[in-house]
């Protein structure tokens, strides 16, 4: 018995030890923690903040459109929304850490989540308007924004905007119910910056956290970018182009249910979406990313056809014109094609990446062997 | 007492004089051999430690929610051939029959109504673990067979609840093959998965030990080393030796110590490297106790609270001769992960024979799949988010078996949609140990018409054109 003990206690004595005598950098080291740091000090954290001082710009011209509700100051408030989502659009792989707790995605541009496209009644939701909840909102004068329910997402962030500021006859909506309905709108930029500015807040603090954390695990930076960017492409494949086009209902087109329909720049949307997932698998093209970690991992092949086919989606969607909701019927092959190669590099994505980077592509933990 | 029993049960038939024996007579001294009275105390251990591993595991599974995420959220569960019938609860139901599972477990600790909590342990956790292939895990299936075994095992023969109750009930010997099964069962596991392991991805690429090395550089002082190739083949040469050769070690009285202290460091090695095997590392170190002599586990009884010394003489005897039942049972263990000899093809791709034969941690396997649900009016692309949780999508799209069963349960729903006969196709792309991802499964098959079946997957695309 106590020869046990004795042995157990030496062996896990040298099994701790033996490993600690030569330290020191390997050849093909690659260093996590400097592309973590790229990522935090020139995506993310300007990103987010970027997207701060956009709504700032927003609620300006958004306050001047109120007051005076005309074509004139509602053409320099579509300049400023627009900006602000193209925007939104370049930090879509960020969603984790303070914007996971703020819920950011669901709060500010609900897509319909991916498990649930259509209604009982068999319509598209994706990116719906509520327009019943909206209106309903504004003439009863009670509503909480922060309710969790598909009603209260699909009545505000930039979809509820976008119906408010564009939609049919929004300048004379304003003449009725005129203080309701201003404040509504007070009330969706106000929610929309606060949200913002408490996620530019919390990378205060997250961002020693984010940077230290080299795991790959369910829930790590790491883990989670490559999530994003798989999650991503599926709302690029799902809500933004293949649920609009028909893919999952035989062909019929939902037009007005493309993002940003009264906008009508859901193409440019889309392809900033892309662009900014491209910056984020190239750590932004200067500093480290997660391209250099696969050409580290020997898988250059891999990246460069990765790298490629982000080029060619861009490409392929920048060929449909804008208006979406047009082109949907009138560009079917564009839209087919542009599809077609949105589906490889989702599986490059999701299979590949995540096999050569050892990431769990699953938004839930689970035991395994 | 020691070296008797370590003879009997370390396989020690090889060691009986065989000059001047016919083969029945040393047939029949083998048998004797393992009826031969050995120390109950292993046993005793045993009980107590795999109920308690078990009753942890088991709240720790509940705690993480996972009873309602696995068993009572998703609508579609993938069964396995033949145990369709077994469907999940409701969402009370599941968690009142985990609380049941728990509570057995407790008892089999305990050693009271050990029988009973035995066999509700073992039908609770094989039912829930029937439930969905997808959660399957080779751990999982050794904790089902050793429960299987624990309904047969005198184990609550002495240190017990049941015995402190009924005093005439308690015994110091039972026969040695009730503790020599468990050995044989541990042995199964290790060299099973020992063998596994030789294959040329595994010795001559260390894959995929090469793809997860280089994910766990933020380990203090190890983690510098993990982009370094030869450390991905000393952890699969190393791995492949431990599991193929330290069941022997274990069954030797003089290596035993050490043995064991590498069991101990090899699994909480694997813990730290690999957290996502969760329970496994502790099982089998805590599994591996049973190698540990009856002298040994006497003496480690003494530190028990209310241990009773004194000896009963009487040895535990079984009413029934078991010896065609054991025979049964043994036979089925090394036959079972054997089948995937039957089917041609590469084994981890078409993972034909790939369940129930300990390949643990064997291969980096990913894919994506996309179906088409057809019919002459229709063609309509699948959501899988709609029917399956992540974690079922996951594993469905690089098992072909759970490709097929998915793709039947889509025909099924389409058909309440309105499409007439549907048909369904998938584009499946899968990569395995880091190579490229590639076509799985012949895309122009209309797979609701394909049956489930043992035979071969010709609609699998073989693995090398």
């Amino acid at each position: 018995m106590k020869r046990i003990i004795f042995v157990l206690a030496v062996t896990v004595f040298c099994a701790c030890s033996k490993s600690s005598d030569s330290g020191g950098e390997t050849p093909d080291a690659f260093d996590k923690t400097a592309m973590l740091t790229n990522y935090a000090d020139n995506l993310i954290i300007p990103g987010y903040t970027a997207l701060q001082q956009k709504l700032q710009v927003l609620q300006t011209a958004s306050d001047a459109f109120l007051a005076a509700p005309t074509l004139v100051t509602q053409a320099a408030l579509k300049t400023a929304y627009v900006d602000a989502q193209l925007q939104y659009e370049r930090i879509t792989s960020f969603h984790f850490g303070p914007a996971e707790n703020a819920l950011l995605d669901i709060f500010a541009n609900f897509s319909g989540s991916l498990d649930y496209n259509f209604n009982t009644a068999g319509q598209l939701t994706g990116f719906s308007i509520d327009s019943v909840s909206i209106e309903n909102n504004i003439s009863t004068g009670t509503y909480n924004l922060t309710t969790m329910t598909r009603a209260s997402f699909y009545s505000q962030g930039f979809p509820a905007l976008n119906y408010l500021y564009f939609g049919p006859n929004a300048i004379a909506k304003f003449g009725t119910n005129t203080a309701a309905r201003v404040k509504y709108v007070k009330d969706l930029v106000t929610r929309l910056k606060n949200l913002v500015d408490g996620i530019v807040t919390g990378w205060g603090t997250y961002r020693t956290e984010f940077i230290a954390n080299t795991k790959t695990n369910v829930g790590s930076p790491i883990g989670n970018m490559v999530n994003q960017m798989a999650y991503q492409m599926d709302l690029l494949k799902g809500p933004r182009i293949g649920w609009p086009f028909g893919k999952q209902s035989n062909g019929t087109v939902f037009a007005t249910k493309v993002e940003a329909y009264f906008t009508g720049n859901s193409v440019a949307l889309a392809v900033e979406n892309i662009n900014a997932l491209k910056k984020t698998y190239n750590g932004g093209g200067n500093g480290k990313g997660l391209s250099d970690y696969l050409v580290a991992l020997n898988k250059t092949t891999l990246n460069n056809d990765v790298l490629a086919q982000f080029d060619l989606v861009s490409t392929k969607l920048s060929a449909i014109p804008d208006p979406l909701s047009t082109s949907l019927t009138t560009q079917t092959a564009a839209v087919e094609a542009a599809y077609k190669e949105i589906q490889k590099l989702l599986t490059l994505l999701k299979t590949d990446v995540a096999s050569a980077t050892a990431v769990q592509i699953t938004f839930v933990d689970n035991d395994g062997d | 007492m020691e070296t008797k029993e370590d003879q009997i049960s370390s396989g020690a038939a090889l060691q009986l004089p065989v000059s001047h024996r016919s083969l029945a007579k040393r047939v029949t001294a083998l048998l004797a051999s393992f009826r031969q009275p050995v120390s109950i105390a292993p046993l005793i251990t045993f009980r107590i430690v795999f109920g308690l591993l078990m009753f942890l595991s088991l709240i720790r599974f509940w705690y993480r929610g996972w009873i309602t995420s696995v068993y009572v959220t998703p609508d579609f569960h993938f069964t396995y051939i033949g145990f369709e019938w077994v469907q999940p609860l409701g969402n009370l139901s599941m968690h009142l029959l985990f609380l049941t599972i728990i509570i057995a477990a407790l008892l089999i600790t305990l050693g009271l109504f050990y029988r009973l909590a035995a066999i509700l342990f073992f039908i609770g956790f094989t039912y829930v673990e029937l439930l969905d292939v997808t959660t399957y895990l080779n751990h999982y299936y050794f904790i089902s067979l050793v429960a299987f075994l624990m309904i047969w095992l005198p184990a609550n023969r002495d240190y017990s609840l049941d015995v402190l109750i009924k005093p005439e009930k308690r015994r110091k010997q039972v026969p040695a093959w009730t503790i020599g099964i468990l050995r044989f069962q541990m042995a199964v596991v290790y060299i099973f998965a020992g063998l596994a392991k030789l294959n040329p991805d595994w010795l001559l690429d260390a894959q995929p030990m090469r793809t997860w090395l280089p994910a766990k550089t933020h380990l203090p002082i190890v983690g510098a080393y993990m982009y370094e190739t030869w450390v991905a083949y000393l952890f699969s040469w190393f791995g492949a030796v431990y599991d193929l050769f330290i069941v022997f070690f274990l069954l030797n009285r003089k290596t035993r110590p050490y043995a064991y202290a590498v069991v101990v460091i090899f699994h909480i090695a694997t813990a730290i490297f690999f957290p996502g095997i969760g329970m496994f590392p502790y099982v089998m170190i805590s599994c591996s106790l049973i190698f540990f002599s009856g002298a040994f586990h006497e003496k480690l009884q003494r530190f028990f609270p209310f241990y009773d010394h004194s000896f009963n003489d009487a040895a535990y005897r079984f009413k029934y001769n078991l010896s065609i039942v054991v025979g049964i049972y043994v036979f089925l263990q090394l036959v079972i992960p054997l089948r995937f000899l039957l089917y041609p093809g590469h084994l981890f791709w078409h993972e034909e024979g790939y369940r129930f034969s300990w390949r643990v941690m064997l291969m980096e396997k990913a894919g994506s799949a996309y179906f088409t649900v057809k019919d002459k009016d229709h063609s309509i692309e699948v959501n899988n988010a709609e029917f399956l949780t992540p974690l079922q999508e996951k594993m469905m799209c690089t098992q072909p078996d759970l490709i097929l069963k998915y793709a039947h349960h889509l025909a099924k729903v389409f058909e309440t949609r309105g499409l007439v006969n549907p048909e369904v196709y998938g584009e499946v792309y899968v990569s395995l140990n880091g190579e490229r991802s590639r076509l799985f499964i012949d895309s122009t098959i209309n797979l609701a018409e394909t049956p489930v079946s043992w035979k071969h997957y010709n609609w699998v695309l073989p693995y090398r054109n």
